[in-house]
């Protein structure tokens, strides 16, 4: 009798679950068959109230067996597919965009936004609110700006990496330009200044003039923003200053010319990081970088004795001035030229002194290109390499 | 319920004072018993006797040569006493005298030659049974790479020998018993006094005495008829057919119950973790012993968890694996017509099939069918594009894993689990995995195993134990014995027996 009930029991019970689960569950169940895994977008403005949105979807083909792979190994042209479609915001645009695929778009891999330029001059917060607010959208994804329109760089078709995503993604790793995620470009726009600087591309001119799109986009520069609109850009030696002021330094080779010799040290930079230290003094706003970094030498042209202490002593403050005539020079342009606040002063000013902050954040945009910049930079070079 | 009265009134009854009446007797019990052999001889020409025994289970010679011969060539003087044919006569060193007709028959049963004399009112057992028997064997269900080899076999006085040499001590207590009314198999009780709680032996034997069952054949039938919650999966009695994990257990303060016919021995109380555990474990260095131990626990969960987290991920998940990893899983997948938790179950059933079809199949044939199985299952169906690649590869694994789980026992429950997890992981994701997970848990918590709890020593937390289940600490580490129920010897062996250079001085 017991074993029967508990059986009666067991079976009803297991109904009820049984129901729960199909009442319940499955209702966003997608196998991967159905979507369409999208690795890049890019948006575009076509008129003042239109813009287009562009997406590379990448072609999960011939992946099954061995000799499938062997067909499309050769330039991997048939990977990727770039749809786009027009709309009065991104999230109109995606809308019409879903009606010409035939699979669900799926945002949960795209890694990287282009705008175009034109869209960038017209500011950039109402798109990126898109990107932050949609749940299936990543803030880890890259943003870029390109002087092309965004759709002609996503249908390049890299010759080594699988799709575009990948190339810009890998090229952002190297931190050699600015390296910009969805969420540091939301922090920065509702940072203190509100100002942005977002990584620049151009097309790289391809080497087969008979193939035009075999080539890749890569960083040229920084896109300077005022607000949320693109008023500059900066090239990529400049945005190497633009890296130590905001401590972003990776590495770098440093190129001095010591006096009295011919020739040139180039110094490989290992380990750099800088702190910005700001100071109001009688009135007057000072900001002071201060910077530590180790570096090796990787070249030696003069006929110096770098293995001498006493040497390679005397090339570190060389060093340093090198470093603060780049930093000197992103200065000049970004904060005298645009007036744009792409290095956190006012959040450093904010931290240390929040009670003037207070007073005067309002008159911060005359402030800024006042604000007097000192170096504290402490350069050390570690080895002098294999041979001396 | 009439016959097993009527086998207690038999019993009761006492051998009669007459040859005649007892055989008679035993005669009518032993009806249309072609294997009961009765003798009728004279002792000393005058005193009528019988030998009554089962053809093939005595040993024929010892009972022609130390049985009959001395008893027939007797010069009797007197009527022979039974007393006096014990002390005098009879040259077999396992005797016993018996004095009822169950005593007779359970003497038979068991290969043990009676005699019965005229106007003697008791008979003579003779300890001198053989029989045809399976040799020591390695056990192949839990071979070691070192360790020792020999494996319990069928007969329980050959078990008992085996554990008797690894513990010599008269502390090993053992205590007989039957279960079964017709099979009336031997069950023996084996602990150490002293280091077993005495309530522990108590309880096994009051849950033994309570079987009332025809027959025992394999020491699973005990199983389920003692076990604490008799609808749980999991076994709650760890079974082996090795004489050192037995020993082992023994000397933790176990119970180990042996079976007549059965090469596995059953041993109380036991953990979850105990059932992770392989003797190697202890034989091998304890870095190595910790490592695999490790290894295990965390293939516990891929063969638990593997194919539903590889379903949860591929339906519901897709954003959480790396793209370049969601891209190769995507092209293998593109041409496969069934969703992926479909996919999944039809390789899990036929990898189940197939496993069942390799044990069922002699030895040379076994080996074909695997080979038959990995080309289906792997070459053909996915050139045939019914399964993809990654599906192949993630029940490979999972059946890997469930190898590497020391104890069968253990791993067939892992391998029923895993398809109520596939369904939720299915309907439900990753949510699905982590409610079965909390459910399984929930019920390991709940489960004890004759008073112990099933998760100790981590629920409830017993921090001296931790360092023979998370880890296996060196020997000398081992200070107290682990605790199973209140009342118990606690040290194992003292402290500081830690090898080094500076003991030399001492």
């Amino acid at each position: 009798m017991k074993l029967r009930s508990i059986i009666e029991n067991g079976l009803l019970r297991f109904f009820l679950i049984c129901s729960v689960i199909s009442l319940s569950g499955c209702w966003d169940r997608n196998e991967v068959n159905d979507l369409a895994l999208i690795t890049a977008a890019g948006f575009d403005m076509v008129s003042d109230e239109k813009i287009e949105l562009s997406v590379l979807v990448f072609i999960p083909k011939g992946g099954g067996s061995s000799d499938q792979a062997m067909e499309s190994g050769n330039g991997g042209a048939s990977q990727t597919l770039v749809r786009s479609a027009e709309g009065k915001t991104v999230a109109d645009a995606m809308a019409k965009l879903q009606e010409k695929l035939p699979r669900k778009i799926f945002w949960g891999h795209t890694d990287v936004f282009i705008l175009d330029e034109e869209l960038a001059k017209k500011g950039i917060a109402g798109h990126v609110d898109f990107i932050m607010r949609h749940p299936t959208l990543r803030e880890r994804g890259q943003i870029f700006v390109s002087s092309q329109k965004a759709k002609k760089v996503l249908k390049l078709m890299p010759p080594l990496e699988r799709d575009l995503s990948e190339v810009l993604k890998e090229l952002s790793q190297h931190k050699l330009g600015l390296n910009i995620t969805t969420k540091k470009l939301a922090q920065m726009l509702i940072g203190d200044s509100g100002d942005c600087a977002l990584p620049w591309i151009t097309i790289l001119p391809p080497e087969n003039k008979e193939k035009p799109k075999q080539t890749i986009a890569y960083i040229t520069g920084t896109a300077i923003f005022k607000k949320d609109k693109m008023i500059g850009i900066i090239d990529d030696s400049v945005t190497r200053g633009v890296l130590w002021l905001r401590n972003e330094i990776l590495l770098g080779v440093i190129t001095i010319k010591p006096p009295k010799t011919d020739g040139y040290i180039s110094v490989n930079v290992l380990q750099a990081q800088s702190k910005l230290v700001p100071k109001i003094q009688n009135g007057k706003w000072i900001i002071t970088l201060k910077s530590v970094s180790a570096s090796d030498i990787v070249q030696n042209t003069t006929k110096l004795d770098v293995s001498n202490p006493v040497v390679l002593k005397s090339l570190e403050p060389l060093l340093a001035k090198e470093i603060e005539k780049r930093i000197k020079k992103a200065r000049n342009q970004v904060q005298e030229e645009m007036k744009a606040d792409i290095f956190g002063f006012a959040e450093a000013f904010h931290r240390k002194y929040p009670d003037v902050w207070n007073k005067k954040k309002n008159r911060w945009n005359e402030i800024y290109p006042n604000v007097e910049l000192k170096f504290d930079t402490k350069c050390h070079i570690r080895r002098q390499g294999l041979t001396s | 319920m009439v016959l097993v009265e009527q086998q207690t009134i038999l019993s009761k009854d006492r051998l009669s004072i007459h040859l005649h009446d007892n055989v008679k007797k035993l005669e009518s019990i032993y009806a249309d018993c072609a294997d009961i052999k009765f003798r009728y001889f004279l002792i000393g020409n005058e005193s009528k006797a019988v030998l009554i025994y089962v053809d093939g289970m005595s040993n024929v010679e010892e009972i022609d040569n130390n049985l009959l011969t001395p008893l027939m060539r007797l010069e009797l003087e007197k009527e022979p006493d039974i007393h006096a044919l014990i002390e005098n006569t009879l040259t077999v060193s396992n005797i016993k005298e018996i004095q009822t007709y169950d005593d007779v028959v359970s003497e038979v049963s068991s290969g043990n030659p009676i005699i019965l004399i005229d106007h003697q009112s008791k008979g003579i057992s003779a300890g001198i049974p053989k029989w045809e028997k399976r040799s020591l064997q390695e056990p192949t269900t839990e071979t070691v790479v070192r360790g020792p080899r020999d494996g319990f076999i069928e007969t329980l006085s050959t078990n008992i020998v085996l554990l008797r040499r690894k513990i010599r001590s008269p502390k090993l207590k053992i205590k007989s018993l039957q279960i079964g009314r017709y099979s009336q198999t031997q069950v023996v009780i084996m602990y150490i006094e002293g280091i077993a709680d005495q309530t522990l032996i108590e309880e096994v034997q009051n849950r033994l005495n309570r079987i009332d069952i025809d027959g025992i054949l394999e020491s699973g039938y005990i199983e389920e008829f003692i076990k604490d919650h008799p609808y749980s999966p999991f076994p709650l009695m760890l079974d082996t057919e090795r004489p050192d994990i037995a020993a082992a257990s023994l000397l933790e303060g176990n119970v180990v119950i042996l079976t007549d016919g059965t090469p596995f021995a059953l041993i109380a109380p036991t953990t979850f973790y105990s059932l992770l555990q392989s003797p190697e474990d202890y034989y091998e260095g304890f870095i190595i012993g910790t490592l695999i131990r490790w290894l295990r626990y965390v293939f516990l969960l891929v063969a638990l968890l593997l194919p539903s987290v590889y379903v949860a991920i591929l339906t519901y998940h897709q954003e959480m694996i790396p793209t370049t990893l969601l891209i190769s899983v995507a092209k293998s997948r593109e041409q496969i017509p069934f969703p992926a938790l479909v996919e999944a179950l039809i390789m899990e059933v036929s990898f189940e099939a197939l496993r069942e079809a390799g044990i069922r199949l002699p030895k040379n044939i076994g080996s074909a069918v695997s080979i038959v199985g990995a080309l289906v299952i792997g070459q053909a169906a996915v050139s045939a594009g019914l399964v993809s690649a990654p599906m192949v590869m993630a029940v490979a694994i999972t059946g890997i894993a469930s190898f590497l789980i020391p104890r069968y026992s253990a791993s067939i429950v892992l391998r029923i689990l895993r398809f109520p997890i596939m369904f939720l992981a299915g309907t439900l994701g990753l949510v699905g995995i982590m409610l079965a997970l909390l459910t399984i848990i929930v019920h390991m918590c709940t489960l004890r195993s004759f008073g112990v709890p099933y998760l100790q020593p981590l629920a409830p937390i017993r921090n001296s134990e931790l360092k023979d289940s998370i880890i296996r600490a060196p020997w000398w580490s081992f200070k107290k014995r682990p605790h199973w129920t209140d009342d118990y010897n606690k040290v194992r062996q003292p402290n500081g027996q830690q090898p080094s250079p500076l003991k030399g001085k001492e």
